[in-house]
C-alpha cells in the first residue's frame, strides 16, 4: 500500500523508510534506520527526483503509482548516482518506457558503469541549464564532490524548493514524518544529521562550501534532501550547522575524550581527567570507549566539539588500533583546527603517544597541548597531577580561536 | 701551451707584490689586533684602478682579465688575507652581478663608481636560516608601486658596514623556493638600512664583516637585478666567479706562511744544522710547494676558462675547494716547522693560520664544492620522495604567541602588564639581581639596543621590579663589558630556564634564542620590528627600550620592597594554536583530490614549490584526469 506525504503544491514524497538495515554502506551502523526520499511533481509534464534504495523498491513504485494516478512519466531527473537512491532506475525505465532521463555527463557515465539501459532517453544538463514543466521552471547546479563527482542539485524558481541531493540529509527513518518543524530537531536528530554529513561528506568540506556560495545566490523556500526531513522553516539554523562542518568549526567550547583500555587503567586516567575537568568548570564533555563505539559515532563528536582528549595505550610497540583506526578516519575525513590532549600509556617501552602526535601532525592544524602525559602502566601520583594540569590547560587553551 | 703566466701579468703581479709588502705589510699586525679596516690601503687601491680589475675601461674598470683579478688577491692575501677578501667581496661579489645582469642604467649608475673604486661594494645572500641552502630565504620585497619594500636580514656580510654599495637577495614569490628570490641593488643610506653587529672574527680581522638590517627599506623598482625570480641564478653565478677569488686568498695566504717557514727553517740551526735540512722539514717543504702548485695551477686555468667565456663552474669550485683545503694543510706545516715561535701573536705564520680558515667555510663551504663538483659530473641526483620545499623554519624558541601590542608606548606596557599577571605572574614578589641565570626565575637581559653603560641603570630598575636577575646578550657582556662574561645569556653562555624573560634591545642572533627556548614566557622590546626576537617571544612592544622600560618599571612597582620569591615551580607553557600552512589549496571537483604545493605532482613532472596558478593549463588531477580548470579553491568562512 501506498504510503506518501504532500510536501507542497504539485509536489510529493513518495520515498520509503528503511528499518531493517544494520549498516548504511555497509559500514555505519543506523540503529534508527533511514529514510530514502524522492520527489515527484505532478506539472504539465511529471517529474520524478531521483529514486530509492533497492531494498525499498516496492514501497517506492507503489508510493509512484499512486501519485501519478494513471498519468505517465515523463522526466526522471537524477541529481545523485549512488545506489542508495538510483538502484531503483531500472524498474522506473521498465514501468515507463518513455520517460527521460536528465541528469548530467558524469551521471550518463555512471549509469553505464552500473548497467541502467540509458541511452537516446537521456537529456544531459550542466550548469546553469533551465528547464520547464509547464508552470515549474527549473534550474541544474552542478554540486561537485558533494560528495559524487556527477552530483547536482535542481532548483524550482516557480516554488523555491531545492532538491538538494545528499546535502543536508540526516540518518534515522522518517516514520512518518515529513517536515523537520514536525520533530525537535536539535535534540532527536541534530546528532545522527551530524553523523550522516560528517562521516559522509566531511572530506568534502571545500565542495560543499562552493555549493553554499552558489546557493547564497538563490532565494531558497524550501530544502528537499535524499535523506531526512524536508526543511521550509528556520532554514538558516541547517545552513549554520552546514557552515561550521564544512569549515571543519567546532559548534561547541567542549571535549570529546576519546579512550582506548585494555584493562581499564587508561580507562582510569580518563575518568580522572573527566573529573578534573569537570571539577573545573568544564561540564561539556563526553566520553567514550573506541573499542566499543563505533567510530561513526566518535567522528560526529570529534566534529562537534572544539578539543579533544585522546588517550590510549601502546600495542605491538604502535598505537593501539581501535585508536589508530579513528584517528586515520579522522585524518581521512579532513579534520582540522583541533586541540587535543594526548595521553599514552606503555609498560616497557611507551609509543602510542609519538604515533597518535604523528597522525595529528599530518592533518591540518591540530594543536597537540604542551601537556603530554606518558602512562607507565597505571596512573601514579605524578601523572594524576600531569592529568590535572592538562585539564587546567584544556581549559586554559578555550580562550583561543582558530580562523575558519 | 706553456702553462706559465704572461710577462704582462708577472710585471702585474711585481706592482701588487710591491703594494702589499710596503702599505700592508707593516700595519698587517695591527689591523688584525685592533680588528681595524684598511681604508688607506683600500683608498689607495682605488687610486691604482685595482678595484676594478676584470671589468671594461668604459665602465670605470682596468679592462685587464681574470687572470690578473687572480693574482692581485693572492698577492694582498700573501701579506694579509683580509685586506685580500676586502678586493674578493668587492670585485666578485659586489661588483660582478652588475655587470653581468645590469641594465645599461644599473652598469652607468652602479658598476662605474664601483669599478673605478669610488665605492665598496658587497654581497647579501647569508641569513639565520639560509646559508648553503639559499631555498630558506626569509627576507622579503613587496612591490608597492614604484618601490619594493625590503624586510629582514643578512648576516655575515663580507665589507659590510664600510660598502656603500649592496647586492640583495629577497623573496618576491613566497613559499616557492628558490624559484620565488630576486636580486636587487640597495645603497647605503636608504631609510630603514640598518647595519647590526660587526663580529669579532677568529681571523681577516682587517676585513670588515657584519650584519644587514632592512625595516621597510624602499628599493626602486628599477633597482631590481634582472628579473623578478632570477635571483637565485644570479648568485650561483656570481658564486661560480666568486670562487676564483677565494681560491686566490686561499693560495695567497698558504703562500705568505710557505714562504715563511722556508726562511725561517734555512735560519734556524737545531742539531748542527738548519732544520730545513732535516728531512722531516724538507719533506714537509717539498710536499707544501707542490700543493702550493696544484692549487695555483687549478686557480689559473679556471679564471682563464671564465675569460674565455668557456664553462668554469666546476673548475672554480675545484679550485675553491682544493686550494683552501691544501691552504690549511700549508699553514698548519708553516706553524709547525716554526715551533713555539709560530704560536705567538705578531707572528706571520700564527695569523695565516687564523686567517686560512675561512676560506674552507665561505662562499660556499668545501661540503657545498663538492656537491657543485659531483653534480657536474653525475647530473642531478634523482628525486628524493617527499616534498622539499621547506615550511616557514620553526623559531628557534618553539612554538610562541608572538602578541605585539598596539597603542601608546604606556597603553602597551599596560597590556604587556595585564598580560603578564593574566599569566600568573605575581611582581609582589621577587629574586635578588645577581642570582646566576641559571636558577633564576626571572630575568631582565639587555642587548645592544641599550646603548650606553648609563642606561643600564633602567635594566638594573626593571630587574628590580620584575622581581628579576639580571643578564645580558653576548656582545653586552664580551665586547661592551657592562657584565660579567658569567651573566650573558645563549648557547655559548647560560641559559635560561626559568619562567619569565625580558630581551631588552635584543634583536635575537639564534644562538641567543637556543639559551631561552626553555623559558616559559619571553617579554621582547626592540625598536627594529623586524627583529628576529619577535618571532621568538610570546609578547612584543615596538620601541625603544629608553622609553619603554622606565614605564615599565613604573607599571610593575607596587610601592613596597618585593618579598622573597618563593621556591621556583615551572610554569605551563603558553598553547599556541597551530598556525595554516601558507598555500592557497585547490581541491579536484572530480574525485576531491587535495593539490599541494609542497609536494608538487611528481608523477606529472611537477616539482615540489609549484603553486596550482604555476601548473601548467594542459596540467591533470593525477588521480582523476580532471582539468586544471576543474579544480575549486578552498574557501573560508570570511570568503563566503
Amino acid at each position: 500500500m501506498h504510503c506518501v506525504r504532500k510536501v507542497t503544491d504539485d509536489l510529493y514524497w513518495v520515498g520509503a523508510n528503511e528499518k531493517r538495515l544494520h549498516l548504511f554502506e555497509n559500514i555505519h551502523p543506523i540503529e534508527d534506520g533511514v529514510s530514502y526520499n524522492s520527489y515527484l511533481l505532478l506539472d504539465e509534464k511529471t517529474v520524478l527526483f531521483d529514486t530509492a534504495d533497492w531494498a525499498v523498491g516496492r514501497q517506492f513504485i507503489e508510493n509512484v503509482e499512486y501519485v501519478l494516478d494513471g498519468r505517465k512519466l515523463d522526466y526522471m531527473v537524477i541529481n545523485h548516482m549512488e545506489p542508495d537512491h538510483c538502484a531503483s532506475m531500472e524498474e522506473i525505465l521498465l514501468r515507463y518506457p518513455e520517460v527521460t532521463v536528465v541528469s548530467t555527463e558524469k551521471a550518463y557515465m555512471l549509469m553505464q558503469q552500473f548497467g541502467f539501459s540509458v541511452t537516446d532517453n537521456f537529456h544531459q544538463v550542466q550548469e546553469g541549464d533551465t528547464m520547464s514543466f509547464g508552470k515549474h521552471n527549473v534550474v541544474f547546479v552542478e554540486a561537485p564532490m558533494v560528495h559524487w563527482p556527477e552530483a547536482m542539485v535542481t532548483f524550482d524558481t516557480t516554488n523555491g524548493v531545492l532538491f538538494s541531493a545528499d546535502a543536508f540529509g540526516s540518518f534515522k527513518s522518517l516514520d512518518g514524518v515529513l517536515f523537520a518543524d514536525e520533530v525537535n530537531f536539535d535534540r532527536d536528530w541534530l546528532d545522527e544529521a551530524r553523523r550522516y554529513y560528517t562521516n559522509i561528506v566531511g572530506k568534502y568540506g571545500p565542495h560543499v562550501m562552493d555549493l553554499l556560495g552558489k546557493a547564497a545566490t538563490i532565494d531558497i523556500k524550501m530544502l528537499c534532501p535524499l535523506h531526512g526531513p524536508v526543511w521550509r522553516k528556520d532554514l538558516g539554523y541547517i545552513l549554520d550547522k552546514y557552515v561550521h562542518w564544512a569549515t571543519y568549526e567546532p559548534e561547541e567550547k567542549g571535549v570529546l575524550i576519546a579512550y582506548a583500555s585494555m584493562y581499564g587503567n587508561t580507562e582510569s586516567a580518563a575518568q580522572i581527567l573527566a573529573a578534573k575537568l569537570h571539577e573545573k568548570g568544564m561540564h561539556n564533555l563526553r566520553m567514550y570507549d573506541v573499542s566499543k563505539t563505533h567510530q561513526s559515532y566518535l567522528i560526529g563528536e570529534a566534529f562537534k566539539y572544539s578539543h579533544m582528549a585522546l588517550l590510549a595505550p601502546t600495542y605491538n610497540l604502535n598505537l593501539f588500533p581501535p585508536m589508530e583506526s579513528f584517528m586515520l578516519d579522522m585524518q581521512k575525513l579532513n579534520l582540522q583546527k583541533r586541540v587535543v590532549g594526548v595521553v599514552e600509556n606503555g609498560s616497557w617501552a611507551p609509543q602510542s603517544g609519538v604515533v597518535m602526535k604523528e597522525i595529528l601532525d599530518s592533518m591540518k592544524q591540530m594543536t597537540v597541548l604542551n601537556e603530554e602525559v606518558s602512562v607507565t602502566s597505571s596512573v601514579s601520583k605524578a601523572v594524576y597531577d600531569e592529568l590535572d594540569s592538562l585539564a587546567d590547560s584544556i581549559i586554559d587553551s578555550m580562550k583561543q580561536d582558530y580562523k575558519y | 701551451m706553456l702553462f706559465k703566466t704572461t710577462e704582462a701579468h708577472e710585471e702585474f703581479r711585481a706592482k701588487i707584490r710591491a703594494f702589499a709588502e710596503e702599505e700592508v705589510k707593516p700595519i698587517a699586525f695591527m689591523l688584525d689586533k685592533e680588528n681595524s679596516f684598511p681604508h688607506e690601503v683600500v683608498k689607495k687601491m682605488a687610486k691604482n684602478g685595482w678595484l676594478g680589475i676584470p671589468y671594461p675601461k668604459e665602465y670605470g674598470g682596468a679592462g685587464m682579465d681574470a687572470l690578473s683579478y687572480a693574482i692581485a688577491v693572492e698577492e694582498l692575501s700573501r701579506v694579509d688575507g683580509g685586506t685580500g677578501v676586502i678586493l674578493s667581496a668587492h670585485v666578485s661579489l659586489g661588483s660582478y652581478p652588475i655587470a653581468a645582469f645590469g641594465t645599461e642604467e644599473q652598469k652607468k649608475k652602479y658598476l662605474m663608481p664601483l669599478a673605478k673604486g669610488e665605492k665598496l661594494g658587497a654581497f647579501g645572500l647569508t641569513e639565520p636560516n639560509a646559508g648553503s641552502d639559499a631555498g630558506g630565504t626569509e627576507t622579503t620585497a613587496v612591490l608597492e608601486g614604484d618601490h619594493y619594500i625590503l624586510n629582514g636580514g643578512k648576516i655575515f656580510i663580507t665589507n659590510a658596514p664600510i660598502a656603500e654599495t649592496y647586492i640583495v637577495f629577497a623573496v618576491t614569490t613566497p613559499n616557492i623556493g628558490t624559484k620565488g628570490i630576486s636580486a636587487f641593488i640597495v645603497e647605503k643610506g636608504w631609510e630603514g638600512f640598518e647595519f647590526g653587529d660587526h663580529y669579532d672574527k677568529l681571523g681577516i680581522r682587517s676585513s670588515s664583516t657584519a650584519e644587514l638590517i632592512f625595516n621597510d627599506v624602499k628599493v626602486p623598482k628599477e633597482n631590481l637585478l634582472g628579473k623578478e625570480g632570477q635571483g637565485f641564478k644570479i648568485a650561483m653565478a656570481t658564486l661560480d666567479g666568486g670562487r676564483i677569488g677565494i681560491a686566490s686568498q686561499a693560495l695567497g695566504i698558504a703562500q705568505g706562511a710557505f714562504e715563511h717557514a722556508v726562511e725561517y727553517s734555512k735560519e734556524r740551526i737545531q742539531f748542527g744544522k738548519p732544520i730545513a735540512f732535516q728531512q722531516v722539514n724538507s719533506f714537509k717543504i717539498a710536499d707544501m710547494a707542490t700543493k702550493l702548485r696544484c692549487a695555483r695551477f687549478l686557480i689559473y686555468s679556471a679564471a682563464e676558462l671564465k675569460e674565455a667565456h668557456e664553462p668554469y663552474g666546476m673548475e672554480s669550485a675545484m679550485a675553491k675547494q682544493y686550494a683552501s683545503d691544501i691552504a690549511l694543510e700549508v699553514v698548519n706545516d708553516a706553524l709547525q716547522i716554526f715551533g713555539g715561535t709560530g704560536y705567538l701573536k705578531g707572528m706571520e705564520v700564527e695569523r695565516a693560520y687564523r686567517d686560512a680558515k675561512i676560506t674552507t667555510i665561505y662562499e660556499g663551504t668545501n661540503e657545498i664544492q663538492r656537491v657543485v663538483i659531483a653534480s657536474h659530473i653525475l647530473g642531478k641526483a634523482p628525486k628524493e620522495d617527499g616534498g622539499v620545499v621547506k615550511k616557514p623554519a620553526a623559531a628557534a624558541t618553539g612554538a610562541r604567541k608572538k602578541i605585539l601590542f598596539k597603542g601608546t608606548a604606556q597603553e602597551q606596557v599596560d597590556q604587556l602588564v595585564e598580560a603578564l599577571k593574566g599569566d600568573g605572574y605575581d611582581f609582589t614578589v621577587g629574586i635578588d639581581k645577581d642570582t646566576p641565570i641559571v636558577e633564576a626565575d626571572r630575568v631582565v637581559s639587555a642587548g645592544k639596543g641599550i646603548g650606553e653603560k648609563a642606561n643600564m641603570k633602567l635594566i638594573e630598575a626593571l630587574a628590580v621590579q620584575a622581581g628579576a636577575a639580571v643578564g645580558s646578550s653576548r656582545p653586552v657582556a664580551e665586547t661592551l663589558k657592562y657584565l660579567p662574561i658569567d651573566r650573558y645569556v645563549g648557547m655559548s653562555g647560560q641559559k635560561f630556564t626559568g619562567n619569565l624573560y625580558f630581551a631588552c634591545g635584543i634583536s635575537g642572533a639564534s644562538q641567543h634564542l637556543k639559551g631561552i627556548k626553555d623559558a616559559t614566557t619571553i617579554v621582547a622590546i626592540n625598536k627594529n620590528k623586524n627583529a628576529p626576537i619577535f618571532k621568538n617571544a610570546d609578547y612584543g612592544i615596538v620601541g625603544d627600550v629608553l622609553e619603554i622600560l622606565p614605564l615599565l618599571t613604573k607599571a610593575l612597582d607596587n610601592g613596597k620592597e618585593k618579598k622573597p620569591a618563593p621556591p621556583r615551580v615551572k610554569m605551563k607553557r603558553a598553547t599556541v594554536l597551530k598556525e595554516a600552512d601558507p598555500f592557497d589549496r585547490y581541491v579536484c571537483n572530480g574525485c576531491g583530490y587535495e593539490y599541494h604545493t609542497e609536494l608538487g605532482d611528481p608523477d606529472g613532472d611537477i616539482a615540489p614549490g609549484t603553486t596550482y596558478e604555476q601548473l601548467p593549463e594542459e596540467w591533470l588531477c593525477p588521480l582523476c584526469g580532471s582539468a586544471k580548470i576543474d579544480f575549486v579553491k578552498v574557501k573560508t568562512k570570511e570568503d563566503k
